[in-house]
């Protein structure tokens, strides 16, 4: 009986510290969602300040963004069942669901590499002029989001491997698909604002 | 996300729920990434519509992304979540359209027209990338270069200055025009290259007279010269 009430208080113990530690990273989100609304804005303000160069509309691919975009959406969707699995404390779906979301994210930054390169093989740099500095600042910082989203995937699935799923892992895995689903979010304004847009 | 959700997901019922609300999600992202993308791409409303239409959308979708992916609302206290995240929407929205609203409007105020018809003159630039400047103002005649199958229509362009000139692209293929002759870039006007998509033409403004001449970039046909006539 008092083995039980202890294990029950231990249970509760760690719901609380779950929700303590999601609440604070949903802050950090939300002040990271504020530094990409000031690159939004910065965009929005400098996108037609060409200095004669290139516009928007004659750099973008709209197919390759449209790939892009269905590559995030598909991996915040595997990360969504990742997570089910982890609250299971399925190991092996745990481990194959982020898998599959690790190679969806690296696709996303190969295609995004590409496109840079593409870019700036063509001489349109971040110094060009103020539209392709915005560009490249607000494009640029989310790609280093997923990177760091990968970096930390990595970490995690290694870290599950070798001492299984228990409970802090699962908060760990917990704020990665918070991570990784606001990530999802400011692409799907990156694709809306900086893509279609282009094409107003 | 909270406790509630936690607890539910170790319920076989619960769990299934949960992956059902992942897939309807996912559906639904996916649906609402197609509207806007053929609304663009055929170009079915035109200008603030489309605009409207697609920031519309983008909501949707994140709406989408929170109630589905992110469940935010959901269990028994995650209210401060959805307080501070309305909290930062708000803040966002300042930020957002108050530098748009702000930056338009400086934009406007401060343009210096007087400085910059003065210096036009005085430093006789006719045309700033393609938009005539005070220079070179009142109706001039335009002549047009066709391009059709790769292939410049016509060839030989005679023109006085402050005319101005179409290039206008009817084939199905992006055309790159470059300024001078055939592998020798030289500007013309402060321009070195015109990127004409499908369908699409551009007009520039004939500030600098003598002989010129310009090439496609990916056509392996002879360029087309132009004279201007001060």
């Amino acid at each position: 009986m008092v083995e039980e009430q202890k294990l029950h208080h231990h249970e509760v113990l760690e719901a609380e510290a779950t929700d303590r530690v999601l609440f604070g990273f949903w802050v950090y989100l939300m002040t990271d969602l504020l530094m990409f609304s000031v690159l939004f804005a910065c965009y929005a303000v400098l996108h037609n300040n060409t200095f004669g160069g290139a516009t928007a509309s004659e750099l973008f691919s709209l197919p390759v963004a449209l790939t892009e975009t269905l590559i995030l959406l598909t991996s915040s969707f595997t990360v969504g069942i990742a997570m089910v699995a982890a609250r299971n404390r399925d190991k092996t779906q745990t481990l194959i669901w982020f898998g599959l979301t690790f190679v969806l994210g690296l696709a996303f930054l190969v295609l995004e590499l590409k496109e840079f390169s593409a870019l700036i093989h063509e001489g349109h740099t971040l110094k060009t002029n103020a539209f392709l500095s915005s560009f490249f600042i607000l494009v640029g910082t989310h790609g280093l989001h997923i990177t760091s989203g990968l970096v930390w995937m990595t970490t995690t699935m290694g870290y599950i491997m070798k001492r299984g799923l228990n409970a802090p892992l699962v908060r760990k895995l917990s704020m990665l698909s918070l991570f990784w689903h606001f990530l999802d979010i400011v692409w799907i304004f990156i694709f809306t604002i900086v893509y279609l847009g282009a094409f107003v | 996300m909270n406790k509630h959700s936690q607890q539910s997901n170790s319920h076989p019922h619960l769990k299934h729920k949960t992956i059902q609300s992942y897939v309807i999600g996912f559906i639904l992202s996916l649906i609402f990434t197609a509207i806007p993308y053929y609304l663009v791409v055929n170009q079915y409303l035109m200008g603030r519509q489309l605009l409207l239409a697609i920031l519309g959308f983008g909501v949707l979708q994140m709406l989408v992304q929170i109630i589905f992916f992110l469940h935010l609302g959901r269990g028994p206290k995650p209210f401060y979540n959805v307080v501070f995240f309305i909290a930062t929407v708000g803040i966002i929205m300042v930020v957002v359209a108050g530098s748009i609203v702000i930056i338009n409007n400086l934009h406007y105020n401060m343009m210096p027209s007087d400085q910059t018809k003065k210096l036009v003159n005085d430093e006789a630039i006719y045309q700033v990338s393609g938009t005539k400047t005070g220079a070179c103002q009142g109706q001039h005649p335009n002549h047009n270069v066709a391009i059709k199958n790769g292939q410049f229509d016509p060839n030989r362009t005679l023109a006085n200055q402050c005319d101005t000139l179409s290039f206008i692209n009817t084939d199905k293929v992006t055309h790159k025009i470059d300024f001078g002759p055939q592998g020798h870039n030289q500007p013309y006007a402060g321009m070195t290259e015109i990127i004409l998509r499908k369908g699409l033409s551009k007009t520039i403004t004939l500030s600098d007279s003598g002989s010129f001449s310009f090439y496609d970039k990916g056509s392996i046909f002879g360029g087309s010269t132009f004279t201007v006539v001060p």
